[in-house]
């Protein structure tokens, strides 16, 4: 089992578990996300940019939180790996809230400088 | 830079040999001798000083003071023939024969003084105005402390395959030197210091030697691979006279014409890539001319298969439906032949790894897939710095040119194709085609994502630097941070639309090569932009003041994160890592408390600069007026204050 395969597999189990409901906190996850450097890959907006590889944008995020908890634990290629005691489950309840408050992306074709 | 003691040790320790003219030392000698024997009268003021009646008791000097010929002269014949146009340079003592050769027998024309405040600026500039003019420039310095600044240039210039006509000044016979400075400045082997990434160096002893080594060096650095070379000037061979011109002889300079693949190779491959389902053509560093990009796009129209373009050079239209650069990943995965041209890092294009305590990496092709490599890569390899990268297992490689190998290529293909193998192919095109629309909507919506934000997003960021250059005849000649939206947003399909990076990935490269590239654009009246990362600009600020001293059209688009964003990251991956403190990344890698206002730095050194520019929508009034500078013909910075990335 490679380690694509292992981390599908704990995501399953996770959510197969279910997960608590946690009352988060939009704007303590903003401080957070600035502060613990969360932007300096992803983006003060969420747009993502890069690393040794490209770090996807997050704003308004798919990821249910179990998932995108348990990818800062784990740390998908060369994320770094967020352990629980310098990041709590709370704290990442919050920067999930975060980016969901977050605009996103906008349509397009009315952006003249985007259909040079 | 050198300070020479005016003291008489160091006024004396030249040997004046032949062709000298003793008619100054004749003419002074009288008026000396006057002074020394007129008795001194009562001063017309207090002020006067008293006279120095040891110096001025001294006998004439014996040696002649005055030639009429020098060394330096000769070189700059020989420099003519090679067509060099400009010669970079921070001044030094210990070339200061050639120096005034250049200024006063050359007029400063043919080769041109670049005066740079720094030898990496001077090294730099080289390297960026190389790629866009397809010849080297002259750069010379100090053969101990100016070469030392210089190294971290010589080391881009090496690993970024690029030529450099480098000299350095030099005394060779102790005897001859004279005081500390000159001892300081003064090494037995200077090329030492820099032979494991330079191409070739020499010293040489005499004109004659010098003449033959001058064209050999720029012979050497124009053949494929490409790459700096050194030659060491002895002082005295510089500033003493020639004792027989007529006798010294310049050799005419014939460039090595690009070895082409074996034709056997380049049929097998042919047949390789026409059969193959899914080909993937991977280059780098592969157009060395205007033509190159030109024919890639020939072999991949006739292929109408995946083309990657890892941006060492301009080698592929960026929105051509073919381009499939940021798919690399998917499209290596269905490859069942990759050709790579004049890469360098293959192993790093075709495997993932992975940054972690456990270093891990896989393949990122699936087993039986042929690979081929096409270059000039595996001719010349050196031992100590590892630029030469990781090796990758290869089923050929063809020993050739990559540009002048593509026609012989191109040709071999298009006989083997017959109309039902090219029907499917035109089918495989329009797939790839609809994959590249594809990436173009994802990145554009990918842009709209903080677009309005402050600090400035750098999608944002380049957007608005398109605007305002887009129907110029435009050249961006950096991206200090290998910044991808220009390749993702722009059209790029002109040779000099994109000149590539540095090559060493060292810090100080992007200000003064963008200088460099902009010098070789402003021949052709274009303009020239480069997206200027403030880590990079503070190693060389000083490439400010030489864009203005002569007059570079260039507009600096400062992408002002406040940080060493790289390190940042890193320095977080390593916390997060060790499970501590990963509110501290900071420490030791942000440009912040103060803020470095780059807008009054720049003016500072007589450049035109606006910002710093914090709200996106004062983007366009900003850059439009700084453009309108830099077509007058001078430089502009506008300072923009940007999220990281």
């Amino acid at each position: 089992m490679n380690g694509f395969s292992r981390l599908l597999a704990v995501l399953l189990l996770t959510l197969a578990a279910g997960h608590p409901a946690w009352s988060a906190d939009a704007a303590n996850g903003k401080r957070v996300y600035l502060a613990d450097g969360c932007f300096a890959c992803h983006g003060r907006a969420g747009q993502g940019g890069a690393m040794n590889y490209p770090a996807p944008p997050l704003a308004q995020t798919k990821l249910p939180l179990a998932v995108f908890r348990i990818i800062l634990r784990t740390g998908p290629k060369d994320m770094p790996a967020y352990a629980e005691n310098v990041l709590p489950d709370q704290d990442v309840a919050d920067i999930h809230a975060f980016l969901l408050s977050l605009p996103g992306r906008r349509p397009t074709q009315d952006m003249p400088l985007l259909n040079q | 830079m050198s300070s020479k003691p005016d003291d008489l040790a160091g006024a004396g320790r030249r040997n004046f040999l032949k062709g000298v003219t003793a008619t100054g030392a004749a003419a002074l000698t009288p008026v000396l001798v006057a002074q020394a024997q007129t008795p001194q009268t009562a001063p017309a003021a207090r002020t006067v000083a008293l006279p120095n009646t040891a110096v001025e008791t001294l006998p004439p000097p014996a040696e002649p003071v005055n030639q009429t010929s020098s060394g330096g002269d000769f070189m700059v014949d020989v420099l003519k023939t090679l067509d060099i146009d400009y010669l970079a340079m921070n001044c030094a003592s210990s070339f200061r024969g050639l120096h005034e050769a250049v200024v006063n027998y050359a007029m400063n024309v043919k080769p041109e003084i670049l005066t740079c405040p720094h030898e990496e600026i001077a090294v730099s500039m080289a390297q960026g105005y190389a790629k866009i003019e397809g010849k080297p420039m002259a750069v010379i310095c100090h053969g101990t402390v100016g070469l030392q600044h210089a190294s971290m240039g010589l080391y881009n210039a090496w690993c970024d395959r690029v030529p450099i006509y480098m000299m350095i000044g030099n005394i060779i016979e102790a005897d001859k030197r004279g005081t500390a400075p000159e001892w300081a400045h003064s090494a037995i082997d200077p090329g030492g210091m820099v032979r494991d990434f330079v191409k070739w160096d020499d010293q040489p002893a005499s004109l004659q030697h010098f003449a033959e080594s001058a064209v050999r060096a720029y012979k050497v650095a124009m053949t494929a691979p490409m790459g700096p070379v050194l030659l060491s000037l002895d002082a005295e061979l510089q500033e003493n006279p020639i004792s027989d011109r007529d006798h010294l002889r310049i050799p005419k300079y014939a460039p090595v014409v690009p070895p082409v693949g074996d034709s056997g190779a380049i049929a097998e491959l042919a047949k390789l890539l026409v059969t193959a389902q899914n080909p993937v053509l991977i280059c780098d560093r592969m157009a060395r001319s205007a033509s190159g990009m030109a024919r890639l796009v020939e072999l991949a129209e006739a292929l109408q298969c995946a083309v990657v373009d890892l941006g060492g050079r301009m080698n592929f239209p960026s929105r051509h439906p073919l381009n499939q650069t940021f798919r690399r990943p998917a499209v290596v995965a269905q490859a069942d032949v990759i050709l790579a041209i004049e890469v360098n890092d293959l192993w790093g294009s075709i495997n993932s790894f992975n940054d972690r305590i456990v270093r891990v990496n896989r393949p990122l092709y699936k087993p039986g897939t042929k690979i081929i490599t096409l270059g000039s890569r595996d001719l010349y390899i050196k031992s100590n710095t590892q630029d030469f990268q990781r090796f990758n297992e290869v089923d050929l490689a063809i020993a050739g040119d990559g540009e002048g190998s593509l026609p012989a290529l191109t040709e071999q293909v298009r006989r083997l194709l017959s109309a039902e193998r090219k029907a499917a192919l035109d089918a495989r095109g329009r797939k790839l085609g609809e994959a590249h629309l594809a990436l173009r909507e994802s990145a554009k919506s990918d842009a709209t994502i903080g677009w309005d934000a402050s600090p400035i997003s750098t999608a944002r960021m380049c957007a608005e630097l398109y605007a305002q250059i887009k129907d110029e005849d435009w050249s961006l000649v950096g991206t200090g941070i290998n910044i991808n939206w220009p390749r993702r947003l722009w059209k790029m399909d002109q040779p000099h639309h994109w000149n590539g990076g540095s090559g060493g990935f060292g810090q100080g490269y992007n200000a003064p090569a963008a200088a460099g590239a902009a010098l070789a654009n402003k021949r052709h009246g274009r303009i020239s932009v480069t997206i200027q990362s403030d880590g990079d600009l503070m190693y060389v600020p000083g490439t400010l003041w030489t864009a203005a001293h002569h007059r570079i059209p260039i507009l600096y688009v400062m992408l002002n994160n406040r940080a060493y964003h790289q390190e940042y990251m890193y320095l977080q991956a390593m916390a997060a890592r060790h499970g501590r403190g990963i509110a501290n990344a900071h420490v030791g890698t942000t440009l912040t408390n103060p803020n470095i206002d780059f807008a009054t730095v720049a003016r500072g050194f007589g450049v035109y600069a606006e910002g710093p520019i914090t709200d996106p929508k004062d983007l366009a009034v900003a850059l439009k007026r700084a453009v309108a500078v830099v077509k007058r013909g001078e430089p502009a910075l506008v300072d923009v204050v940007t999220d990281p990335r």
